[in-house]
């Protein structure tokens, strides 16, 4: 009986729950639209200019290693932790990495100063996840002392920018390939949309990924149904290393060498991207693939704001009024979305 | 299949103590096939310990369990799975961000290789899974790809019992199934609780609402400072006298041999004839 209840009542629901589920899937991926109009906004204000392929193709190539940097963090929040040191990892690793191939261990093929730069972000990465999961330590003082000691690291190794890198130190972030539909291209940039689609597919088509929505969700949970939480949370730190000095790569390559604050600056918009992709800082929720559009939407506003004419200075300023309005829109749909499950 | 008269599980003297507080004291319970016994008792008579026992989270100082006649250990909660005890914690244990199908199978998901090599959750199998396990096993009718936050209370116990029951138990613990649920909610966990039955389940269920003990169980246990003061019929006891003998832990149905029986029970001795 309450079956043919369900059923004559789902029937009345029908066209209700599916566009209560239609604002449902909108609200989770509300930063492609967000996009959009801020790319059309731009275009209306800049027209040609904005939509040249050097444009697009210079705010792409200056999204690869924030990308990467963002993909750090958001892992991190995905599975209910925070990172705080990942803009420092990507400078202290690219400058182990630089500094070893110039001069620790000069004439070195460049393919072992990547292997340097990834061993050392996966260390500290893994320093990271070891103390919060067995020590107990909070995942914010942890990574705000990693940031600390890591991003003094960097002068302690070099106060100077190191230059005159092996070419296939640079080549992901610094060469340029001629492909028939991409006039030139960077390479970076092909790396950062495979990089996005490697660790989104890596998230939500294996068991590891699942076991780290878990954890962000209920780690109480996770744990009740037999997952490993510990080695979850040390897993999802040493990836997120890996992710950050992949970033610090590519922005050496980008610049052409390590300089001290190469990877320092970048933990806020990397955050902010992460955010504003709608990466739950509860944990558990959001898709990688958005955060990419929370890069493309900082890469969009700065370039369209550099390209005004307004100076740079004020670009944080503007990420920063970004993230405020990401975050209190958030707040509004988080509200949103429980009335809408209350409904369901 | 086994002798009838031997319990799926029997409990057999326990004891636990956590420092000083001894929370069972010679506990003797058994639960026969197809059977659901309600557990009832004041806070701290030691239910939730007896039932963390029973998955393998505690382990207990003395005593015995036996699984379908057969001595066990019971090392930790899969040790129990594999046993063939499933448990819905209170709590629920689900992950509200994740689908049902993943919920169900959080843990031990299956996987599928892509081209013999890369290893990938096999989606298509879990969601197939979930809807049968739903629908065969529990009559509930839900698309397994919804994540479990759109669902009513209700329906979320439901998945919390269909995630006990993936691994085909053959008792199912029922930690306060109800402490959280509307009324509506309430009647559809009852049947739940009967469609387990009728599935040849035993079920092992601990409420405070003595209401819903007396209409889905068919024996109750009553608790009381760490030891079974009675294991009685529920068609041959009242409200009443179930409530006097949680507060005062003494047996009121004036039958000596039941009485007599527990005391030695609790002393040392087993007594496998209480069914």
């Amino acid at each position: 009986m309450s079956t043919l209840t369900n059923l004559s009542s789902s029937v009345e629901d029908l066209r209700d729950t599916d566009r209560t589920r239609m604002l449902l899937f909108l609200m989770d991926n509300l930063i492609w639209p967000i996009l959009f109009v801020s790319f059309l906004f731009f275009s209306a204000l800049l027209p040609e200019i904005f939509t040249d392929y050097r444009n697009i193709r210079f705010l792409l190539y200056t999204s690869a290693g924030l990308g990467a940097i963002t993909l750090a963090e958001g892992i991190c929040l995905i599975s209910g932790h925070f990172d705080l040191s990942v803009g420092s990892i990507a400078g202290f690793s690219a400058m182990s990495g630089s500094l070893f191939l110039t001069q620790w261990a000069p004439g070195t093929p460049g393919v072992v100063g990547i292997a340097v730069v990834l061993g050392v972000g996966a260390f500290i990465g893994f320093l990271n996840g070891f103390f919060i999961s067995k020590f107990g330590v909070n995942p914010f003082l942890q990574t705000l002392s990693t940031l600390i000691i890591f991003e003094g690291g960097i002068l302690v190794l070099s106060s100077t920018s190191i230059f005159n890198l092996p070419g296939t130190f640079t080549y992901l972030g610094g060469a340029t390939v001629d492909l028939p539909l991409f006039k030139p291209m960077p390479v970076a940039v092909f790396f950062m949309f495979a990089l996005f689609v490697a660790v989104f597919a890596w998230l939500t088509k294996t068991r590891f990924g699942r076991a780290i929505y878990a954890v962000g969700g209920d780690k109480e949970a996770a744990g009740e149904a037999g997952i490993n939480v510990d080695k979850v949370v040390i897993s999802v730190y040493v990836v997120s290393g890996l992710l950050a000095a992949t970033g610090g790569l590519l922005l050496t390559g980008f610049t052409g060498g390590a300089t001290p604050t190469l990877g320092t600056a970048q933990l806020f918009p990397a955050f902010t991207a992460a955010v504003i992709g709608g990466i739950s800082l509860f944990g558990g929720r959001g898709n990688v693939l958005n955060a990419l559009g929370g890069v493309l939407l900082l890469g969009t506003i700065s370039a369209g704001l550099v390209m005004l004419n307004v100076g740079p200075q004020i670009v944080q300023t503007v990420n920063g009024v970004i993230l405020f309005s990401a975050i209190l829109l958030y707040t509004f749909v988080g509200r949103y979305r429980e009335r809408l499950l209350s409904d369901l | 299949m086994t002798n009838d008269d031997t319990p799926l599980i029997a409990v057999d003297g326990i004891e636990k103590r956590f420092g000083t507080v001894e929370a069972l004291s010679g506990v003797n319970l058994e639960l026969g096939d197809n059977e659901v016994l309600g557990l009832v008792g004041d806070n701290g008579a030691g239910k939730s310990t007896l039932i963390k026992t029973l998955v393998g989270i505690h382990q207990p100082d003395a005593g015995e369990i036996r699984y379908d006649g057969d001595p066990v250990t019971i090392e930790n909660p899969k040790a129990a799975r594999e046993l063939g005890i499933g448990t819905v914690y209170q709590d629920l244990a689900l992950v509200d961000e994740l689908s049902v199908a993943s919920n169900l199978f959080l843990g031990r998901n299956p996987i599928k290789k892509i081209g013999g090599l890369i290893p990938v959750l096999d989606e298509e199998y879990m969601n197939e899974e979930a809807e049968r396990i739903l629908r065969e096993r529990l009559n509930i009718h839900v698309d397994p790809e919804t994540p479990v936050e759109y669902l009513s209370g209700g329906e979320r116990q439901a998945i919390a019992i269909a995630r006990a029951l993936v691994t085909d138990p053959d008792i199912v613990l029922l930690d306060e199934p109800t402490s959280a649920l509307s009324k509506a909610a309430v009647n559809e966990v009852e049947e739940l609780v009967f469609t387990l039955k009728e599935n040849g389940h035993s079920v092992i269920i601990i409420d405070h609402n003595l209401e819903e003990i007396f209409s889905w169980t068919d024996r109750i246990a009553i608790l009381f400072n760490g030891r079974v003061v009675d294991v009685v019929d529920t068609e041959e006891v009242t409200r009443d006298d179930i409530v006097s003998m949680m507060i005062s832990g003494q047996s009121v149905l004036g039958d000596d041999t039941d009485a007599d029986e527990q005391t030695a029970g609790s002393e040392s001795a087993t007594s496998s004839s209480t069914a």
